[in-house]
């Protein structure tokens, strides 16, 4: 049986192949320890496209390397749901990499609880003029029980109306400044064959996000949202949160929205505003580097940009907008000794003024009181840039909501504006918040 | 070669009855041929967009481009290292490709045409690893994998791979086995061969339609998949196509011509693999029915 | 035969496979099932809570609605996916040019990955831009127009063409590797006996390959009920979990709102039904067999 021979060898030789391949990646692990004369540390982002912000945040990783001949920075850049998933996953296994792209709030908490993050505090108390540089309110999500564990690296405001003014001006409609204006307008635009305002609500954090976050806080006010949140004295189906969502769905019937909203992406959502089919779209400051980099002229020269109208008799301030912070990085616990040096100067490079500079340059808000230098921005970005300087933050509803809720409010509008009613999914939404509380 | 001319080029038979069928027939293989050339169409599209700007892909969705950019397709290589992440592909796809092959073509030789106990448990088991949705088990794996020291190798792919894809190869190789009558191996142990002259001689040559079959199937999975080598291959110089193209699309931001450049590229390899072997699987038919 | 040597030559033989199997596909499978006794966010302390997450998912009306719509997807799969490869499988078996266009165009959505058929369909169903109701404009019935995707009567049902559509071809070369095994013979029989069509299907081919049908409708099964990517694409399982499947809603369960325990026992959900349909389809399909 020369075969069978043959066959056990085979077998064999694959086997240890196997083995070696198994200790040769041992190997590799340990060398990365760094008890060396070079410290290396491994950083996950989510910079991977080609856009001005991942392209700026790239760059300082390079340069840092380069005035860094002793540190070895592993960079690791993975799009963002991808980035979502292997962090879950390498959370579970207790295997964090030394520094990574967090979000705040849900992210920041469950890590915390998990003991995978270790607290920045120590370094922010000892660069005051880079802690005290930060927006009123900036470093909330990333705080846990007193305990500070990252920086926003940008700012992300969710609630804006971008508008093509030409067909504003052509069809005579005046840019609304009141609810009731709001609806005029969107009369008139339908009236005329033009989409009022585009809306591509798939992915279904979107309404709620841009739109219901704001709508719901210039009715409610914010402290009614906070007291909601903890459930304390306040309920999801109280009459104030019922006339937000009947406002929404009126918007809904009158034809504010397209066709099919619920069926499009953000992506195809911004495709027919740049074709001009539509006169508002409502969006976070994050669309503006995607429309800056592909309307087209006719269409990006006539936009501009201004906060969802005031609502007569809602308890909330008018001149607001929704919003959160922006990613910052969190800090795996396990690092200490020479490496947790190298990375909180990575860190530093990255969070810290230089950094918070370089991402506003690329036409990035930040979370960082910093001037714009305007001659080099482009004039959109300018004029959002100056409409933050009036315009004040709210909560958006998913940075406050526990995950699970989130999925009910998110759902539960996609079904309001599909004809749902509003006291049903109000109840819904204060179910699972109360469950979410009690647990 | 008469049995390969069409039913609707075919002359015999004349007279209206015949010529109201023929006409029939040609109805039929042209509404055939629509049906084809609209299951192409999204190949066309795709190679017709990976030559878009951004700009014309939003505003010209179904249009020809405005001008042709086909530096979409170097820029997409330089900037995803997209050279060596189809390197790396390759190596991932044809290791678990000849090891799937290899097992499972013994495995199902013996399931196929052997009787001992327990094999009807055996493929029981086999039947479970095809109802299993991956992403319950990525964080289990990547525990196993740590614990073997195996992330960030192409072992940490090939094996998982190869383990999801036994299943369904096995199911496939073993029904297609189980047709082949008898009298074959009978003959061959009548002349001395051995259990292995028997698998590697008369086995695998026979069963080379159904090989082909999973030799595509198993490409495809291993080719085209997202999940295990996000998360079990974190070194740059490792990753996979499937990632590297991926990197193309940012949260609020992808850059569509160089998106569909690199997937059209990464489609070659498939069609390639899918003409050789889909061309030698029928060869292997004319063959049999001139012998048979 | 030796059948000491035989035996060896079993146990050499399916060793292998098992243990790559049951290391990498069975461990996990149960690793992941035990998770699902546990309240667990995926980090950190785990609460044991016995059979809790199952029933939270009894009660859960999402989890009925997905039920629901993965039954869509398995009946639509089974009895349109299978059949249509069939017919295609015994139309297409010979190798002239159209013939061989023909099943090439057949084949390829199969290998285009899932985001770019998933871009495609959308435009395809795009409420303002789509092909579909620019179409039926342009064929005066107006009024068939539907809001495809968005409408939650009808969005699972618009994301079944797709499906189908995509996966026609693995069955169609399944199909085809089978009926290859048929001696010429039989089909010149078939052909004397003035069979043809439909009549030659029934009565003398699908008995022929009725193992492989098997294979096919158990990989159709398991398929559809793991299927994931393209109505993740498509839909993300909305418009308020109008599209959700058991696999979306798992990974919504996993992934999104830190619920790994709650996953996981839906992960289990999962491949209990599958068992059960399986074990049905193979119930009736050997009854079937018994009768006649």
């Amino acid at each position: 049986m020369r075969m069978n021979k043959w066959i056990s060898m085979l077998c064999a030789v694959s086997l240890l192949a196997l083995l070696l391949a198994g200790c040769g990646g041992n190997g590799a692990d340990e060398k990365n320890g760094g008890n060396g004369d070079k410290v290396s540390i491994t950083i996950w982002h989510n910079w991977t496209g080609q856009d001005a912000k991942a392209v700026a945040m790239r760059q300082i990783i390079e340069d840092f390397q380069a005035d860094n001949p002793d540190i070895e920075v592993i960079d690791e850049g993975i799009p963002t749901d991808g980035l979502k998933t292997r962090l879950r996953t390498v959370a579970a296994a207790d295997e964090m990499p030394d520094l990574f792209v967090m979000w705040p709030d849900a992210m920041t908490k469950e890590f915390v609880k998990g003991g995978l993050l270790q607290p920045i505090n120590d370094e922010l108390d000892a660069k005051p003029e880079w802690k005290n540089n930060f927006i009123p309110n900036a470093l909330d999500g990333y705080t846990v029980d007193g305990n500070i564990y990252s920086v926003p690296m940008n700012l992300a405001p969710s609630s804006f109306i971008y508008y093509n003014d030409a067909l504003f001006k052509e069809h005579g409609v005046k840019v609304p400044e009141t609810w009731e204006e709001l609806e005029a307008a969107v009369q008139t635009f339908k009236e005329k064959n033009v989409i009022p305002i585009v809306l591509g609500n798939k992915a279904n954090w979107v309404a709620q996000s841009t739109l219901f976050s704001t709508l719901a806080d210039r009715i409610t006010g914010t402290d009614w949202f906070l007291k909601t949140v903890e459930q304390d004295g306040a309920k999801f189906t109280d009459p104030e949160f019922v006339e937000a969502l009947t406002k929404l769905k009126q918007l809904g019937e009158l034809g504010a929205f397209q066709e099919g909203f619920n069926s499009i992406d953000e992506t195809q959502m911004m495709q027919l505003y740049f074709q001009g089919k539509a006169a508002m779209v409502i969006n976070g400051g994050w669309a503006l580097a995607n429309l800056v980099n592909n309307a087209p002229p006719e269409v990006l020269d006539n936009t501009h940009i201004t906060i969802l109208p005031a609502i007569e008799g809602g308890k909330g301030d008018p001149g607001t907008t929704a919003g959160v912070v922006g990613t910052g990085l969190g800090v795996s616990k396990k690092l200490t000794g020479s490496k947790k040096e190298a990375a909180m100067k990575l860190f530093y490079e990255m969070a810290g003024p230089d950094g918070q500079k370089a991402t506003l340059n690329s036409s990035t808000l930040v979370s960082y009181n910093i001037e714009l230098d305007k001659s080099q921005a482009h004039p959109l970005f300018v004029e959002l840039y100056d409409l933050m300087q009036e315009v004040k933050i709210t909560p958006v509803y998913d940075s406050k909501l526990g995950s699970a809720v989130v999925e009910v409010v998110n759902n539960g509008l996609q079904e309001l504006l599909d004809g749902g009613k509003p006291e049903d999914i109000a109840k819904k939404i204060q179910d699972a918040q109360a469950a979410a509380v009690a647990n | 070669m008469n049995i390969s001319t069409p039913a609707a080029l075919r002359t015999d038979g004349d007279g209206p009855r015949f010529s109201l069928r023929r006409l029939g027939r040609i109805i039929f293989w042209t509404v055939l041929t629509l049906y084809g050339i609209l299951t192409l169409y999204p190949f066309l599209w795709l190679l017709i967009s990976s030559f878009k700007t951004n700009a014309d892909f939003y505003n010209r969705p179904f249009g020809l481009p405005e001008t042709w950019h086909a530096d979409n397709f170097s820029r997409a290589w330089d900037s995803s290292r997209l050279g060596t992440a189809f390197g790396n592909s390759l190596i991932v796809t044809l290791g678990s490709l000849l090891l799937t092959l290899f097992v499972a073509a013994l495995s199902s030789f013996i399931l196929a045409r052997f009787q001992f106990r327990g094999k009807g448990g055996i493929l029981a088991f086999f039947v479970v690893g095809m109802l299993i949705p991956i992403h319950s088990t990525l964080v289990p794996l990547f525990i196993l994998m740590k614990q073997m020291s195996m992330l960030n190798t192409y072992w940490a792919l090939i094996l998982p791979y190869t383990a999801f894809a036994l299943p369904t190869a096995i199911f496939i190789l073993t029904a297609y086995l189980t047709s082949i009558p008898k009298e074959l191996e009978e003959a061959a142990f009548i002349d001395g061969t051995g259990l292995w002259g028997l698998f590697f001689r008369i086995m695998l040559p026979v069963s080379l339609p159904a090989l082909s079959t999973v030799t595509i199937l198993s490409f495809l999975h291993a080719w085209n998949d997202f999940s295990f080598a996000l998360v079990f291959i974190n070194k740059t110089g490792l990753k996979t196509l499937p990632l590297a193209i991926a990197n193309f699309a940012d949260g609020y931001q992808t850059d569509y011509g160089l998106t569909l450049a690199a997937m059209t590229l990464s489609v070659i390899p498939t069609i390639i693999l899918y003409l050789l072997f889909q061309e030698q699987m029928m060869k292997g038919m004319t063959a049999g029915a001139v012998k048979g | 035969m030796n059948a000491l040597r035989s035996r060896r030559f079993i146990w050499m033989g399916l060793g292998p496979t098992l243990i790559l199997y049951a290391l990498f596909v069975f461990v996990p499978v149960i690793w992941s099932a035990y998770y699902g006794f546990f309240n667990w966010s995926g980090i950190g302390e785990a609460k044991y809570i016995g059979l809790g997450n199952y029933a939270e998912i009894l009660r859960d009306p999402v989890f009925w609605r997905a039920l629901k719509n993965n039954v869509i997807f398995v009946a639509a799969s089974v009895f349109g996916q299978v059949p249509i490869a069939l017919v295609l499988a015994v139309l297409l078996h010979k190798s002239n040019m159209l013939q061989r266009f023909l099943r090439s165009a057949i084949f390829l959505p199969m290998v285009l990955s899932t985001v770019v058929i998933g871009m495609i369909w959308q435009y395809i169903y795009h409420p303002q831009i789509g092909i579909l109701n620019f179409l039926l404009d342009a064929l005066g019935l107006g009024s068939w127009k539907l809001e495809w995707l968005s409408d939650r009567g009808i969005a699972i049902y618009s994301l079944i063409p797709p499906l189908i559509w995509s996966y026609v071809g693995l069955y169609l070369i399944i199909f085809m590797s089978a009926l290859q095994n048929i001696p010429g013979e039989i089909h010149d029989a078939a052909k004397i006996d003035g069979a043809s069509g439909g009549r030659k299907l029934v009565s003398i081919l699908l008995p022929m390959i009725k193992n492989t049908v098997q294979v096919a409708v158990i990989l159709c099964i398991s398929g559809s009920l793991k299927s994931f990517d393209l109505v993740y694409i498509m839909t993300k399982g909305g418009p308020a979990h109008a599209s959700e499947l058991l696999a979306t809603y798992m990974y919504n369960s996993t992934f999104t709102t830190y619920r790994y325990g709650f996953g996981s026992a839906i992960s289990t959900t999962i491949m209990l039904i599958s068992l059960l349909l399986i074990g049905t389809s193979q119930w009736l399909t050997s009854r079937k067999k018994d009768a006649s």
